[in-house]
């Protein structure tokens, strides 16, 4: 491989926006026929009834009988719309637009509920989605967290009472606990406050999590899953390029997952560290000098981004630093102003320095 | 089933817990899917089982990259063949319980067909190999796992953890043998920064396992509306300190349309705050999130308390940003962030705005469109990121994505790096899954960077029933 720079790269890029930007535009442009639609609120409301001459007036259970069991598919029978409607083929049509259950099956007592005091036998405190366009159809969870007794179940990481294990693979939270971008940066302290090993492992496996974290796999994530192109992994695009760029903005963020003998491993496998032999000093005139207040001084370095000495120095007590830097050495005291340590000065680690 | 087996690391327990989890998915099928009674009965155990092979098969040159002055180096053709195994049995009965055992196992294997200085003919791992028991309001589990958040941040163990809740109150506990690194044992791999200057090269002995360990646990209160814990975690390497901390994790939701969580991670070591994060979260509008935080770290305080360096600096890293998303139509949505951060003084900046559309509910289309910019104490860079993806058929869907990066220094003698990648993928029967990648890229490293792979993922157990009206 030769490195070299190249211009045309920006040509490139250009005209895959272009091209990809053409193609978003004529998907969106595309239209398929509109289904039709079914209208709770004029079935409910808007039809003329009840008087001399006029049909029966609708309530829920007209069409949805209060099933005993909810794995039944609780629309209602063709011959429910058929009293009124002559035109089968709409009828049909319009009851296989009924809305997807985005998060599969609830199992829900429905009679029950519909005994409890706060319901009264209504479906609109929990269905007014149907009739209120502002209102999921569907009940969000922070409805069902109203009882107590699903506070126990949400504590004990229970979902499948209510939830199928194989619909909460693909069931996104959306009240609690949102799984949106804001939450992939805060899932640590998120689950550091909760039962994770209940509540968290209820949908994801400990496999889901090393996908990321285990650093030492065989693949990282990204090269896994290449087809996800809204993920914002770090790692996406020519990370080799910016790495160190990355790293300098937000030093801590590597140490997440990495340890700094991460870097050197990577470095000296390919060639580029540098300890390995014939390796060229990658330091600055000045680094080991005289002039203490020099940019290019290495304790000046060493204040600003400890973490990237210790990408190539880090040998844990006896690091190359102590050479010079060990009590009664010409190095002088290398600790920061107010430094402080619970050890004393007899533990095993300050010894190297501190010991006679 | 393309399993390759495992390495010496491979425990008979773990292959124990495989075997059950793939040898019965005919009889979990059944019950999954069975009358819909919730109620559960003596005679039929209720479990479910998940078990996935994914086969990685990359093609692509590889080199000690640069050579001196962008001089030529030697590349080696790679062909790396990799295998991974993931497998969870949940809610098993035991003679005297039901719905009381959880197994789970991953593993990966790798085999490098071809030579290379860099890496292994053969090298593999297992990531988790664990069986859980739950009784009550408490459980136990054995075995390879994690542990993760609070003081622990994540660590990988062999050993046991225990938990018990009652009433919004958790406690937990856990203890094992540290999963050593590996990235230490690459071929040709040196440590560097030696006293003596000397040359490290490993593999060298093996460490002594008994002096790598770690304990910790957790204390808490847990609610939907209000949450938090106190945890602790002490580390061993080589039977001295590697890290010893406390984690103090708050959250709340004080309205239904606001998070608020805050988090810090004191080391007993340096008698200071090593991390410390504050966060909102807000929904104002139902078409808007808006989120903003606050962190600050000190880096050398998150370095191993075993690390000389750990003791050479308390520099201070401060971040604040926020983000917000718009979700102008059902189709249409508009993100963004962005951060100012101060290293030691130094200022910094970061932040991306992006569009998002998502059409055609027939043959969905994704397009994203990003750019980000970011400014670090010795360089930057502007980066644009395009994204289509497209579902052709139920079983053929495709991707392209194109990145650029503009750098504000040259890297290298390089100013720009892009990379342009597909994906297509084919669902070829319901439990086998083809995927086909290819990438194209030139930066510092390589005038023109190509790498394929295939990847073909099997599910032995069956998908999940399609979206029920």
């Amino acid at each position: 491989m030769k490195a070299e720079k190249r211009t045309g790269g920006g040509l490139g890029l250009a005209l895959l926006v272009v091209a990809v930007a053409a193609s978003a535009i004529l998907a969106a442009c595309r239209r398929n026929a509109p289904p039709p639609e079914f209208s709770h609120k004029v079935h409910l409301s808007g039809i003329a009834c009840g008087a001399p001459g006029q049909p029966e007036c609708l309530n829920c259970t007209s069409c949805h009988s209060p099933a005993e069991r909810d794995d039944a598919n609780r629309l209602p029978e063709q011959s429910a719309c058929d009293g009124c409607h002559r035109d089968v083929a709409v009828t049909q049509a319009v009851l296989a637009t009924a809305p997807e259950r985005p998060h599969g099956v609830i199992r829900i007592d429905h009679d029950q509920h519909l005994q409890l005091p706060a319901i009264q036998g209504q479906c609109l405190p929990c269905h007014a989605g149907v009739v209120d366009a502002k209102s999921p159809p569907m009940p969000p969870m922070s409805k069902c967290f109203g009882c107590h007794e699903h506070e126990v179940q949400w504590e004990r990481g229970e979902c499948t009472p209510c939830h199928e294990r194989q619909d909460l693979a693909q069931t996104m939270p959306v009240t609690f606990l949102k799984h949106d971008a804001a939450f992939l940066r805060h899932h640590g302290e998120v689950m550091a406050q909760k039962q994770q090993a209940l509540l968290c492992q209820s949908c994801h496996t400990q496999s889901d999590c090393q996908s990321c974290h285990d650093v030492t796999q065989g693949l990282s994530v990204e090269a896994r899953r290449p087809e996800k192109i809204e993920s914002g992994q770090v790692h996406r695009g020519d990370f080799m390029a910016r790495h160190a760029i990355e790293a300098r903005a937000e030093p801590a963020k590597c140490l997440t997952c990495h340890t700094p003998q991460t870097c050197d491993s990577c470095h000296a496998a390919r060639g580029v560290s540098a300890n390995v032999a014939n390796a060229r000093n990658p330091h600055p005139p000045g680094w080991v000098g005289t002039d203490t207040q020099s940019e290019d001084f290495h304790g000046t370095s060493a204040r600003r981004d400890i973490l990237a000495c210790a990408g190539c120095h880090d040998a844990g007590p006896t690091t190359n630093c102590i050479r010079c830097h060990k009590v009664g050495a010409y190095g002088g005291n290398p600790h920061p102003r107010g430094w402080k340590s619970a050890r004393g000065t007899d533990a095993e680690m300050c010894r190297y320095c501190h010991g006679s | 089933m393309p399993l390759t087996g495992g390495t010496s690391v491979v425990s008979a327990p773990s292959a124990l817990a495989l075997f059950l989890l793939v040898a019965s998915p005919g009889r979990a099928e059944e019950n999954a899917g069975g009358s819909g009674d919730a109620t559960k009965t003596e005679s039929a155990d209720r479990f479910s089982v998940s078990a996935r092979s994914e086969t990685y098969l990359e093609l692509y040159e590889q080199a000690l990259v640069p050579g001196p002055n962008g001089t030529l180096v030697p590349t080696e053709l790679a062909a790396p063949i990799h295998e991974y195994l993931l497998a969870n049995a949940q809610d098993l009965d035991t003679p005297w319980d039901t719905d009381s055992v959880d197994l789970e196992f991953a593993a990966w294997a790798r085999l490098w067909p071809t030579k290379s200085d860099m890496e292994r003919p053969f090298d593999g791992d297992v990531q988790t190999a664990s069986v859980r028991y739950r009784k009550g309001p408490a459980w136990v589990r054995l075995g390879r796992q994690h542990v993760a958040g609070g003081a622990a941040r994540f660590g990988r163990f062999d050993g046991v953890m225990v938990g018990a809740s009652h009433a919004g109150l958790f406690a937990e506990g856990y203890g094992g043998f540290t999963v050593l690194p590996r990235w230490n044992e690459r071929p040709g791999y040196h440590e560097l920064g030696e006293a003596e200057d000397r040359l490290l090269l490993y593999p060298g002995p093996a460490p002594e396992r008994p002096g790598y360990w770690l304990a910790g646990g957790r204390i808490g209160y847990s609610t939907p509306r209000l949450s938090g814990s106190l945890s602790l975690h002490e580390e061993r390497r080589t039977g001295d300190v590697d890290r010893r901390a406390i984690g103090v994790d708050v959250g709340g939701r004080p309205m239904d349309d606001i998070s608020v969580g805050a988090s810090t991670l004191i080391d007993l070591d340096g008698l200071d705050f090593a991390d410390t994060r504050v966060f909102i979260e807000t929904t104002p509008h139902r078409l808007v999130d808006v989120g903003a935080e606050f962190s600050r770290a000190v880096p050398g305080l998150l370095l191993s308390r075993q690390s000389v360096l750990s003791v050479f600096s308390e520099s201070n890293y401060d971040e604040v940003g926020g983000r917000v998303t718009v979700r102008a139509q059902p189709w249409l949505r508009f993100e963004g962030n962005g951060f100012l951060v101060a290293y030691e003084g130094e200022p910094g900046a970061r932040g991306e705005v992006a569009a998002r559309l998502s059409v055609d509910r027939r043959h969905p289309t994704l397009a994203r469109v990003a750019y980000a910019r970011l400014v670090a104490p010795e360089n930057g860079y502007q980066s644009v990121r395009v994204s289509l993806s497209r579902a052709l058929s139920p079983r053929i869907a495709t991707t392209l994505e194109a990145y650029g990066y503009f750098y504000d220094d040259p890297i290298g003698g390089s100013s720009t790096s892009s990379l342009y990648s597909g994906t297509a993928t084919y669902r070829v029967i319901d439990p086998l899954e083809l995927l086909w990648g290819a990438s194209l890229g030139h930066s510092r490293f390589a005038a023109l960077d190509a790498q394929t792979m295939v990847r073909a993922t099997y599910s032995f157990d069956a998908p999940p029933p399609a979206r029920r009206r």
